[in-house]
């Protein structure tokens, strides 16, 4: 026992975040606070128009003003995202004779501060002829009104699928029912814009990136090929990062340009995205249409499901992820949710038009199957006047059905889905919510309780923080016994320096405070996949498992040879290595270092001098399905339109929890994003293309006051891969609009609304109601 | 965005303040800034300068007059929540101007600012609409008055003219109970719909926000003491408003609203 107590824990407990002292006393350092001498400021001139030629573009006037020192155009920076052959159209780094969307980059202004840049920009002259914009994705399919790209269709992704004998199946069942879904265009909004910042140096040919990405080796990478910049004269260093949310694990055209405009000027060059830039121009999300056709039974089992999803592209494909791929070819995969429908037929086809280009953000295609499996169980249930939670209880996946098989072919390993949903319910107390709605609504106020029932792909292979499936770790215990980790993630406030720190203490049996885990600098960080997908937890925690390991084993074998003792008695915990059950036989491992690197003539028979590795891990399985249920409590008044989440529960299982604290912060940020897609966020273009929320007054995030408080369980399923974490970056944002709208349709059901678009607003629910009476 | 370049003076007192925007032509004032800088970092707004009067002291005081209060156009937001004499004066006013934005933004907007600017919801403009506000004005020629109800004229649009600088509100104090309401998508947000209702014994008026280009104010001579009845002459009176082509989403809204701060005035929530 006594052993036990030296060794804590560190696996699974709530520490502290090491991050929280930094970036809550404002001694973090962001993109913006890189400045060194010399430094020059760069700010673009975007398309003010959805689609037209350039007939000219005319820079002398902008280059005859004060404090100017360049004005690069296309011919400055000949550079295309895309430069290889999945798709046919890649994006200039600068408009190459032509714009394609509001806010696309065609000018660059380099001064010697962000004013004069502004100034100088609203100098540069631009004739264009504009052309008719295609906005509406059905229309683009049918190349309507023309096509965005000359010389491309439209149409740029298209694929479909079918179990086998599914017509048969749909035909067969006695029920069928039809729904229209649709998504309205969101993006990130991370608290810290977009940023970029290169320096070259002179001295050793190099040049140093400072860039707010979460794929610090990929963008390396990006650099190099796209601008034949050889890798090795390349540092990508990431500071402190202020919210990615997959927004930022694109490389972006203002990447390319400020990167070029340092090389050109031999100066380094700062751009940092202002607020109307970034709804502009961060990638947007969730442009997508389902029609949607439901076979099932009277029992509430649902038979058959068939989807044509659609996702709005954008002019481009973002680089190096389509986000409409992304949400439209991965939703399909997982569109039957925690459900066994043996039946799916999906049509996917993704378009080019006149607007932003769509990537990621949070959840990507989850958000969008959950809202669409959610919506068609609770229309099942409204059907057969059925409770909501018992339709779900039939069509869930059993325990005994692990490893369960999808309809799209995609493996579930196993996870608490029943469990989950009863968890859920009680939680939330949902008999007693049942009666008080009841009593509610005869006083005139609609009290709705929404259910998500979600998985969460997590942990993937390829994800949009690139197609590298292992995640690396090196790990150096100083000659003073402490302990310099490196890791190739680029985290963006989900606190790995603490959680990393956590799985090796266990390995290697020292204090938290005596570990630093690095990340975001390609000079120190082995390369490796960088953050998204839900895969740091998992692979990134993986690696750092088995480093760990790789580590505690060489320190026994020190041990067990200076302690004249078997390396399988050897025990580590406390900075020390001691004998099971004879403490007093004990080595610090402050003693081992010196040996490893200054004694070296001690060191153990066989083992090198240092205690230095690098340990990479690659998860057995392709994916991994964390779980859960989200149930949302609402009140809507029909009158004002105005929805308020006034109660809500939790149940999530993502395997092992590494810090139980990080994992509700991590629900607590997605829930509050989930009543921004639910409710609130909608990027507007109007019939011109022109983006018309373009500032924080127009595109509403929520506020403090409108999220509710929740009540979060945890489930714990481990996972067969190292230290049985699973992924839980996104689940709350993928269950949580379904929640919501499930609920708005729930407390409505009075008025026929079955909610079929996000985010819903006043106008909807007064379109809605508005003529029943009020 | 960053503003493009301008002249910059901070005036010591009115007359100067006046003075400079009779010398440069397209100059604005500068108070509070919360909505002003914003339309210049997005170049919306161009002054080729910016009088600053916030260290005018004397345009910041609350004084009581013999009617209600006289506020200085210098007023924060915030002041006329937590004033006392306001909260004991002109109690609706306090709790309007508690619905503007956020702390923040109350910390640094004033009054004259609000009033100038015009915003069609915000929600001091439609105050002094209903109490019937007069709003003291300085330009050359000196000092004079403009009722509220002749100073709104449209979006962003009141006939202070270019080269005149708002001084102070007077406002009465309001001799029926009034009820404020407001429906706003986010705390803090401008409103989507809102309206004040002065509910007498018999007559009374509301003047509604937020679904016209200006405030509007209608008076009536009965109102109905049954809610559906009630419901029908909110709707009657909504027929002489200006939906701006949106009708369908603002007229019920506007019932509602007038309800609602009925209500209010009556005492219920």
């Amino acid at each position: 026992m006594a052993e036990q107590a030296m060794r804590p824990q560190m696996m699974g407990a709530r520490v502290a975040r090491v991050e929280d002292p930094r970036l809550l006393t404002g001694q973090a350092r962001f993109l913006d606070d890189i400045q060194v001498p010399g430094m020059l400021e760069l700010a673009f001139v975007r398309s003010p128009y959805a689609a037209a030629r350039i007939l000219d573009i005319d820079t002398g006037k902008a280059r005859k003003l004060p404090g100017v020192h360049d004005v690069l155009t296309f011919s400055d920076c000949p550079y295309r995202l895309w430069q290889r052959t999945e798709y046919q159209v890649g994006q200039p780094a600068l408009a190459d004779g032509g714009v394609f969307y509001v806010g696309e980059p065609v000018v660059a202004v380099v001064a010697d501060n962000r004013y004069l840049a502004e100034d100088a920009a609203e100098a540069v002259r631009i004739t264009y002829e504009p052309l008719t914009p295609v906005l509406e994705m059905r229309a683009a399919i049918l190349e309507e009104p023309r096509r965005v790209h000359a010389g491309a269709e439209n149409v740029f992704f298209h694929r479909s699928h079918r179990t086998p004998g599914f017509e048969q199946a749909f035909a067969d069942a006695p029920l069928h029912l039809t729904a229209t879904f649709r998504l309205n265009r969101q993006t990130a909004v991370s608290i810290e814009p977009r940023g970029t910042a290169a320096l070259p140096d002179p001295a050793s040919g190099r040049i140093t990136v400072y860039a707010s990405t979460q794929s610090p080796h990929r963008m390396r990478s990006d650099f190099s090929e796209i601008m034949e910049i050889p890798e090795h004269l390349l540092r990508i260093v990431v500071p402190e990062v202020g919210g990615g949310f997959g927004m930022k694990a694109n490389t972006y055209p203002e990447d390319l340009v400020v990167v070029a405009a340092a090389i050109k000027l031999r100066r380094p060059v700062k751009w940092v995205s202002d607020r109307m830039e970034s709804l502009l121009a961060d990638v947007h999300a969730r442009d997508d249409i389902h029609d949607v056709e439901v076979a099932f039974e009277p029992s509430g089992r649902i038979v058959a499901v068939r989807d044509h999803l659609m996702a709005d592209g954008g002019a481009y494909p973002a680089y190096p992820f389509s986000g409409a791929v992304g949400e439209t070819s991965l939703a399909a995969r997982v569109l039957t949710g925690p459900y066994h429908i043996p039946h799916l037929a999906t049509e996917i086809d993704c378009t080019y038009s006149n607007k932003m280009p769509l990537g990621a953000y949070r959840g990507v295609w989850g958000p969008v199957a959950s809202f669409i499996q959610e919506g068609i169980v609770d229309r099942v249930a409204r059907r057969l006047a059925k409770d909501p939670a018992e339709v779900r209880r039939v069509n869930m996946i059993r325990p005994e059905q692990f490893p369960y098989r999808n309809a799209a072919g995609a493996v579930y390993d196993p996870g608490s889905y029943g469990e989950s949903l009863e968890r859920a319910l009680d939680l939330i107390g949902y008999e007693e919510r049942r009666r008080l709605q009841r009593l509610a609504r005869e006083s005139g106020r609609y009290l709705g309780i929404g259910i998500s029932a979600f998985v969460e792909p997590t942990a993937m292979a390829s994800s949009e923080a690139g197609s590298i499936g292992y995640e690396a770790c090196s790990l150096r215990i100083e000659p003073t016994g402490k302990v310099t980790a490196a890791m190739g993630l680029g985290p963006t406030g989900q606190g790995h320096e603490t959680t990393m720190a956590q799985v090796i203490a266990d390995q290697i049996g020292v204090d938290l405070q005596d570990i630093v885990v690095l990340h975001g600098d390609t000079d120190s960080a082995p390369f490796g996949g960088g953050t998204g997908g839900s895969r740091s937890g998992p692979i990134g925690g993986g690696a750092a498992l088995v480093a760990g390991r790789q580590m505690g084993e060489r320190l026994k074998t020190y041990a067990a040879h200076m302690l004249e003792a078997s390396f399988d008695d050897i025990e580590l915990g406390n900075g020390k290595a001691w004998v099971t059950g004879v403490p007093s036989r004990s080595v610090s491992i402050r003693e081992i270092a010196e040996i490893a690197y200054t004694d070296v003539k001690r060191i153990p028979p066989g083992l090198p001098i240092g205690l230095e590795l690098v340990a990479r891990y690659l998860p057995t399985r392709s994916v991994s399905f964390s779980n859960g249920t989200h149930i949302a409590v609402v009140e809507v008044d029909p009158p004002t339109g105005l929805v308020s989440v006034i109660d809500y529960a939790v149940v999530n299982d993502c395997g092992q929890l590494i810090n139980p604290t990080i994992v509700e912060g991590q629900i607590h940020g997605g829930v509050a994003q989930g009543v921004g897609a639910a409710i609130l966020e909608a990027l507007r273009y109007d019939d011109d293309g022109q983006l018309t929320t373009t500032s924080l007054m127009d595109y509403l995030l929520p506020q403090a006051t409108d999220v509710p408080r929740m009540q979060i369980a945890h489930l714990v399923t481990p996972a067969d891969g190292e230290g049985g974490m699973k992924g839980m970056g996104e689940g709350s944002l993928i269950a949580s609009p379904a929640a919501i709208a499930n609920a708005i349709s729930d407390a409505l059901e009075p008025f026929g609304v079955l909610v079929d678009t996000l985010p819903v607003t006043p106008r909807d629910i007064i379109r809605w109601t508005a003529q029943s009476g009020f | 965005m960053k503003p493009a370049a301008f002249e910059y003076f901070r005036a010591s007192n009115a007359v100067q303040a006046v003075g400079l925007l009779q010398q440069y032509r397209e100059a604005k004032i500068l108070a509070g800034g919360q909505s002003l800088v914003p339309l210049m970092n997005f170049r919306l707004s161009r002054p080729s300068a910016l009088v600053d009067i916030s260290g005018i002291t004397e345009l910041a005081r609350i004084v009581p007059t013999a009617h209600g209060l006289r506020l200085g156009a210098l007023v924060r937001h915030q002041d006329l929540v937590d004033n006392p004499m306001v909260r004991e004066t002109i109690p609706v006013l306090a709790e309007a101007a508690a619905h503007i934005g956020h702390w923040a933004v109350r910390n640094r907007g004033t009054v004259g600012g609000s009033l100038a600017h015009a915003d069609p919801a915000a929600e001091l403009p439609a105050v002094m609409v209903a109490l019937g506000a007069d709003i003291v004005v300085m330009d050359a020629e000196g000092e004079r008055k403009i009722p509220a109800r002749a100073f709104f004229v449209g979006f962003y649009t009141t006939t202070l003219g270019s080269d005149a600088l708002i001084v102070a509100i007077e406002m009465p104090r309001p001799r029926e109970p009034v009820g404020f309401y407001e429906v706003v998508r986010r705390h803090g947000d401008f409103a989507l719909a809102g309206a004040l209702v002065e509910a007498g014994e018999s007559t009374g008026a509301v003047t509604w926000f937020g679904v016209t280009p200006a405030p509007v104010r209608m008076a009536w001579t009965a109102l109905a003491e049954d809610e559906g009845l009630r419901r029908q002459q909110w709707e009657r009176l909504t027929r002489d408003l200006d939906f701006a082509g949106d009708e369908a989403f603002r007229r019920p809204l506007a019932v509602t609203v007038a309800e609602r701060a009925y209500q209010r005035a009556r005492g219920g929530h």
